[in-house]
């Protein structure tokens, strides 16, 4: 698929040669910024603005209309603005792909540097294993879920679209509360989520892409903070379910440091019944500080992606067995309790 | 199985005339009746155009007499229109159904019947599955009288057909049709001078263009499946992508003002949306047409974007003012 190829140009620096020769990571070392940033690092491009109102005005001066005028005028501005406008009168006119779930590509990749400013330098992400997804077809990513919103799928994407030598764009499975809300139900479509419902981690299997799941589902998100890196009941092991009747390899991911961010002390149960919510969370800084409360703190992550499951040898058979079915829950869950475990003491300080 | 003699009802809508001069081009087919209350939208060749309200137990010795193998239930009322109420489009739709099922009862003859339904049965749901399946129906509480009808519709010919295992019934379930020709809920909308949508909510639509919507339906004649089948072109358009493909200004409205604002304009006298339309603009809803593909074997040949595509191609050429659209094209 061209998207793919596409899709590489994440890796930079002297990974963007291959897959083959890709150094791990050092956290915190030094980082190129990406061309179309380079030009104006956090100035206002004043220059361009004057040599472009001057052109207009010739342009009007001679007589042109107010449209072509523009289009000329816009010759003054450096390439990647000029670039940047056209994109949004594009998207404006309606101009841009969404996939039929409703995944726009370009809205995802319009936000992925702030994504990265949240993976480099707020929350300092190590991604470990990340080869351990397969490149191509049908995968389902389960991982543990905490932190109240869950900025760890976000992540997880980040890392799979950076780290991985060739990055992939994960859907992830969200609560169908979130599509109730507005903006939010539109943010999650469009970054590639889609309603947590068997029938739609089937369709999205059977056209062979890579599904996130969260199997703890708003129990883990919304666990209190004394409750932290303890996993939660795996629901009824829908998802294995799922891989064995498709035969998708399932990846355990154990994600440290997520647990930190809204560190939930109490849960006021009646506000989140009043607005139909799973939980409203109370933090040290939420509702207190108001607005200010929402930013999440800066603790250090880790996350590890183990060796893939095979489930295609089981046969689709295999998903009527119950007790298959809940062994290998089990056993995931097992697996990502321990590297939760592991990644903890190896991560040392949750914040610096 | 080949029908050889077709009735159709509510020939008079712009599908259904179109369905009949597609069937007369077909030599297999010896006989075509047309029945409705209005008269066809344009001359056809060799229909016989029997002109009778379906609601009125008459069809119950029309119908027989007319020695028909397959009847193509077409008169199913999806918004009632100009100077049509609610209660009336109500009835048209369950009453005319029970009416005419009561007549292919004494139809000795009759072999298959293909209803062009629609997919508002599975409503619009925030937590639905993205792609309905056909067993799908019955997964959330029925919700606006729209809903209410294709159910019951559905429930009669379900009935029907289990009574009576020799004969063959389609249950067609469309999503919404576009095209340039049509007056449908979505090109009324699109039509409207501001769009009204609810703020931060940018919903799946899918549609079908008119031209598959007619091909699908005469796959469906030649090859008619037991049970429902899903009806729609692949893919799906945001609403946002919608409106800004026509090029329409919209009015972002807050939930609890959407329906306040809707309910005022239409007593203005500017056209309405209906209960089942306005959550159809919150949450949207898509549907598999694996069914389509697979066992009636027809493939629309537009997917959802494509067929807007050509709708706004053909709309833009009555536009005034160039749009924000043109000036990119220059």
């Amino acid at each position: 698929m061209s998207t793919r190829v596409e899709q590489n140009r994440f890796s930079r620096g002297p990974r963007a040669g291959g897959p083959a020769g890709t150094p791990p990571r050092e956290p915190g070392g030094h980082r190129e910024t990406r061309a179309g940033q380079r030009a104006y690092p956090g100035a206002f491009p004043i220059g361009p603005t004057i040599s472009f109102l001057r052109r207009l005005r010739a342009s009007l001066d001679a007589g042109s209309e107010l449209p072509q005028s523009l289009a000329e005028a816009a010759g003054a501005l450096p390439r990647d603005l000029r670039d940047a406008l056209d994109r949004m009168v594009h998207r404006l006119a309606g101009d841009y792909a969404e996939d039929e779930w409703g995944f726009d590509e370009e809205f995802a990749d319009s936000l992925l540097p702030f994504f990265e400013f949240l993976y480099d330098r707020w929350w300092r992400v190590q991604a470990i294993g990340t080869r351990n997804v397969p490149s191509h077809g049908r995968t389902l990513i389960v991982a543990n879920h905490a932190g109240v919103v869950p900025w760890d799928a976000t992540m997880m994407s980040v890392a799979m679209l950076r780290e991985h030598p060739l990055p992939r764009y994960a859907r992830f499975l969200v609560l169908d509360w979130a599509f109730t809300l507005p903006w939010v139900s539109v943010a999650m479509r469009k970054l590639g989520g889609v309603v947590a419902s068997p029938y739609n981690t089937l369709r999205l299997l059977e056209q062979d892409e890579l599904v996130a799941v969260f199997p703890e589902g708003a129990k883990g998100a919304g666990k209190g903070f004394g409750q932290r890196y303890r996993l939660q009941r795996f629901g009824r092991g829908g998802f294995v379910e799922i891989a064995l009747r498709t035969g998708s390899p399932i990846v355990p991911v154990a994600v440290v440091g997520s647990e930190e961010i809204y560190p939930k002390v109490a849960d006021a149960s009646l506000v989140a019944r009043a607005i139909g919510a799973p939980y409203f969370p109370i933090t040290p800084t939420f509702p207190a500080l108001g607005p200010l409360g929402v930013i999440p703190l800066p603790s250090k992550w880790r996350i590890e992606f183990c060796e893939p499951i095979p489930t295609a040898q089981f046969g689709p058979e295999a998903a009527e067995d119950r007790s298959f079915v809940f062994e290998l829950s089990e056993r995931i869950r097992e697996t990502i309790q321990s590297k939760v475990y592991d990644n903890l003491v190896a991560r040392g300080s949750a914040f610096i | 199985m080949q029908p050889r003699r077709i009735l159709i009802t509510g020939v008079g809508s712009f599908l259904g005339t179109e369905l009949a001069r597609r069937l007369e081009s077909d030599p297999e087919i010896e006989y075509i009746a047309g029945l409705d209350d209005r008269p066809p939208q344009a001359r056809l060749e060799r229909t016989d155009f029997i002109e009778a309200d379906i609601r009125s137990p008459l069809i119950g010795k029309l119908i027989p007499q007319a020695r028909v193998d397959m009847v193509v239930h077409n008169k199913i009322v999806r918004r009632p229109g100009p100077g049509m109420s609610e209660r009336s489009a109500h009835d048209i739709n369950v009453i005319g159904s029970l009416q005419l099922l009561a007549a292919c009862e004494k139809a000795e003859s009759l072999r298959a019947i293909v209803v062009r339904g629609s997919a508002g049965v599975y409503g619009a749901e925030p937590s639905a599955p993205q792609f309905y399946t056909e067993e799908m129906a019955r997964l959330y509480p029925l919700r606006s009288r729209f809903q209410r009808d294709v159910a019951e519709i559905e429930n009669y010919f379900d009935t029907f057909s289990r009574r009576h295992p020799r004969i063959v019934c389609t249950m067609l379930r469309y999503q919404p049709s576009v095209g340039p020709s049509l007056d449908s809920q979505i090109t009324r909308y699109l039509a409207l001078p501001v769009v009204p949508t609810y703020m931060g909510f940018d919903p799946r639509l899918q549609f079908i263009h008119e031209l598959d919507a007619i091909e699908a339906l005469v796959a469906t004649i030649k090859n008619p499946v037991r049970g429902p089948v899903n009806v729609a072109a692949p893919g799906t358009i945001g609403l946002t992508k919608l409106v800004r493909m026509a090029a329409k200004p919209t009015a972002p409205l807050l939930p609890p003002f959407f329906g306040l604002a809707v309910d005022t304009a239409q007593r203005a006298g500017i056209d309405g949306l209906s209960p089942d339309f306005r959550r159809l603009l919150r949450y949207g809803r898509a549907v598999d047409i694996s069914r389509l593909v697979e066992e009636v074997g027809y493939r629309p040949r537009l997917d959802t974007v494509e067929a807007v595509k050509d709708y706004v191609r053909a709309e833009r050429g009555k536009q005034l003012l160039p749009t924000i659209r043109d000036l990119v094209a220059r």
